[in-house]
């Protein structure tokens, strides 16, 4: 499971915060304007236009895709359980990029 | 005593002394005159051509005087003694000033071999006196732009191969330009210096005049392609009064006057591009339109679907049909826009169906994918414009919508593999350095142009410093800078040991590469204000001088990699992003696959499908095109079939062939997708004909 994110991206901080993601086996790339090996693994999933539109990304071990901020949070949740690892999901309205910095 | 002219004809007369002790030379000058001898002539060019001093001047003009008082020199003429002086400026350690004196020429004896042997470094460009003109124009251009215009380590990296800058036989001009219609439709046919002014068309036909020779105006002024913006739609107004067999008549005028434009500039074919939208596009839809006269119809495009379904709809019942020999229409090319609205719009897959049996057929029809909001101009072999705010602002008076790619330089990647010889670092640090050099070559090409569009309506960039909108017509301050790329195959065959289609390993490196290298562009851009972004570089010629440039100079790495026939010097390096043409990969991974590059590409790329002798059915083709644009991130697409043109019998079969399959004559000549463009085999230069003999037919990939 791989979540690419982006340095001054609201939601990924958010993200970042409410899950131990390391703990939880999630490798998180850093969509930051200097990695390369981050950029070629978003398009090897065929994302770069969709990280264009939005951030987070959440990729599942099955190659789906998660887009959706709430979803993404749910399957953290239940990822989280699974490694039994705690976690709390962001409260209602988190999901909202005012600022637009949530895209590549 | 003078000396007399020899008078026996050939290419060159000259001037002989016939008494050596005769001071009173005449020399012939590169003024077509007769000077007496004056060694003075020689410290003056020097003094006012390289920054030495008098003295020196005077040591080189009293040296260069002995050697021809001597009475060693029987002829002399302007250019000898420039030769002499800077032999003499090299003597004593004066390279610079040797360089600063250097005189641009061509040998007797390339130019004896140019008047009759065909220059295949274009295609594109056919084989008599005016292609001669240009290509030793573009010799002494690019010449003047390796010495003057570029600095010494920028020219190097070209001359070397690190680098390949495009079109510098084309220095004095930008790249390429896509616009629209609505210019010409709003100001008429008013062109700097030209001898008549037209005021805006008031009828069909007359537009299509006025946008021929405005294209060819433009051709004049670009080194590439000249693309137009939505042609079906912005004809649309004035269609209303025609009937459907007069909209076919001007769908084969246009057509034609567009693939028959061979007389101009180097018995060129203007390198046009059409885009057409089964749709009006969005950010059309409220924009009022111009109609006959430049006058506003009180309409907006929205409301002209019909009409520009009509044309679009005729302009693909003459690329069916082919020349008067069944002939695919090498130019203009057709680019249709497959969008969301696309499959919104009424009657989109009877289109489709068309469109697609025109693929099938004769080829043509390039599908350009706008997925989501995305917008774009498309042109030349693959370039795109995308559009941003400003474009969409521009969009509501459409004629401001202009854009230029002022040049294109091309990195050799497989050079960077063999120079770091398996170490990552290296290889990205290298790639690094190729792109800053890039980046140099397009400051230094800018600065150049900047300096001849300062000279307004007076210099030689007339054209493109017209403001008829109250803006030059070459927007300067947004034009794209172009960064290519070519054999990222090879570079990833050599560095991590597979081809790009052979490994998931050889992809993902690749794909690094890639990114690193867009990653580079937007740095570049950000410190530069320069808009640099890459392109997959058509390379029709790049390919096989890099091949041929590290078969030279780097043997040993190259030899295993270097795609095509050794033997016969048709070597190749893949295009651009493309996997190699020969790999047995089916369509739809190809498309898939080769398509996760093209977001890294903000600038353009496309895949291609070697067809062959196929001939698939258009349904099939249309499914196929649906899925590439719902399931993949495929930027562009074309199928490419092959045909056997008779110069006998002037018939026209399907497949390249060695003789005519109706009246058995062995004088015949292929026809297919070189690049970006259809063209006739016999032009190909031997890197694409290497590529020709490897390439994977997609033969019953598709239904018949």
């Amino acid at each position: 499971m791989t979540l690419f994110t982006k340095n001054d991206c609201r939601l990924c901080d958010q993200l970042k915060k409410s899950f131990d993601l390391a703990a939880m086996g999630v490798a998180v790339e850093v969509l930051d304007g200097s990695n390369a090996a981050a950029l070629a693994h978003l398009a090897w999933h065929g994302l770069v236009e969709t990280a264009r539109k939005t951030l987070p990304l959440l990729v599942l071990d099955d190659s789906s895709t998660v887009a959706d901020f709430r979803h993404i949070e749910e399957h953290l949740l239940r990822r989280a359980a699974q490694y039994g690892v705690a976690a709390t999901a962001a409260g209602r309205g988190a999901e909202a990029c005012v600022s637009g910095s949530c895209a590549l | 005593m003078p000396l007399k002219a020899e008078g026996k004809g050939g290419l060159e007369s000259s001037v002989h002394r016939e008494d050596s002790t005769d001071i009173a030379l005449f020399v012939r000058t590169s003024q077509e005159d007769m000077l007496d001898w004056d060694r003075q002539r020689i410290v003056d060019a020097l003094l006012r051509e390289t920054l030495i001093d008098r003295d020196t001047a005077e040591r080189i003009s009293i040296e260069v005087e002995e050697i021809i008082q001597s009475g060693k020199v029987k002829t002399v003429t302007g250019p000898l003694i420039r030769e002499m002086v800077n032999a003499k400026l090299l003597e004593m350690g004066l390279e610079e000033a040797r360089r600063m004196h250097t005189r641009l020429g061509v040998p007797l004896y390339d130019v004896d071999q140019l008047l009759v042997q065909h220059n295949k470094e274009n295609a594109n460009v056919p084989h008599g006196p005016e292609a001669t003109n240009l290509t030793l124009a573009e010799g002494i251009k690019k010449e003047y732009a390796l010495l003057h215009v570029f600095s010494p380590d920028v020219a190097d990296g070209h001359l070397r191969g690190d680098i390949h800058m495009h079109d510098l036989g084309f220095i004095d001009r930008p790249y390429c330009s896509g616009q629209s219609l609505e210019y010409i439709k709003k100001f008429g046919l008013n062109l700097p210096h030209a001898l008549s002014k037209a005021k805006p068309a008031r009828h069909a036909d007359v537009l299509l005049a006025h946008m021929i020779k405005f294209a060819a105006a433009l051709q004049s002024h670009f080194a590439g392609a000249i693309g137009w913006d939505a042609v079906n739609l912005f004809y649309a107004p004035y269609l209303e009064e025609l009937s459907d067999r007069e909209v076919k008549q001007l769908a084969q005028m246009l057509i034609y006057e567009f693939s028959q434009q061979a007389v101009a500039r180097g018995g060129q074919a203007i390198f046009s591009d059409i885009n057409i939208y089964w749709e009006v596009p969005k950010h059309f839809e409220a924009v009022p339109a111009i109609g006959p006269g430049g006058e506003y119809t009180g309409k907006t495009y929205a409301e002209y679907e019909k009409q520009a379904q009509r044309f679009a709809w005729a302009l693909f019942e003459v690329y069916k049909e082919g020349d008067a020999t069944g002939k695919p229409f090498f130019f203009p090319k057709p680019l249709v826009h497959i969008t969301e609205k696309f499959f919104r719009t009424e009657g989109h897959l009877e289109f489709l169906h068309h469109i697609c049996d025109v693929a099938g057929d004769k080829g043509n029809t390039y599908f350009v994918f706008d997925r989501g909001e995305t917008a774009k101009i498309s042109e030349c072999c693959r370039l795109s414009f995308k559009l941003e705010a400003t474009d969409f602002e521009d969009a509501k008076e459409p004629w401001r919508m202009r854009y230029s790619a002022l040049q294109n330089i091309t990195v050799n990647l497989p050079r960077l593999a063999y120079l770091a010889k398996g170490d990552d670092t290296r290889l990205f640090t290298l790639l690094t350095e190729r792109i800053q050099l890039a980046v140099k070559g397009h400051e230094q090409k800018k600065k150049f142009i900047e300096r001849l569009m300062a000279l307004g309506e007076g210099g030689p960039l007339s054209l493109l410093a017209m403001k008829l909108d109250g803006q030059e017509y070459l927007r300067l301050h947004r034009c794209s800078y172009l960064i290519g790329m070519v054999g990222l195959n090879e570079m990833v065959k050599v560095h991590v040991g597979d081809e790009l289609h052979q490994s998931e390993a050889a992809m993902k490196f690749g794909l690094k590469v890639i990114a690193h290298m867009n990653i580079v562009c937007k740095k570049m851009a950000e410190s530069t204000g320069m808009k640099f972004v890459l392109e997959q570089t058509p390379a029709e010629s790049t390919a096989y001088r890099f091949a041929k440039l590290d078969m030279a100079h780097f043997r040993a790495d190259a030899e295993p990699v270097v795609q095509g026939n050794r033997d016969r010097g048709e070597v190749y390096y893949t295009n651009s992003t493309l996997f190699h043409v020969g790999a047995p990969v089916n369509p739809i991974a190809r498309v898939e696959r080769e398509g996760l590059f093209h977001p890294l590409i903000e600038a353009g790329s496309i895949t291609h499908l070697w067809l062959g002798e196929a001939h698939p059915d258009k349904k099939a083709l249309a499914d196929f095109v649906i899925n590439v644009f719902r399931h993949t991130q495929n930027d562009q697409l074309a199928f490419s079939p092959e045909f056997t043109a008779c110069l006998d019998c002037g018939r026209t079969t399907r497949g390249l062939h060695d003789t005519c399959s109706h009246c058995g004559s062995t004088h015949v000549d292929g026809i297919t997708r070189i690049t970006g463009y259809f063209t006739k085999v016999s032009s190909w230069n031997k890197g694409k004909l290497g590529e020709l003999a490897e390439r994977y037919r997609n033969q019953g990939q598709f239904a018949n």
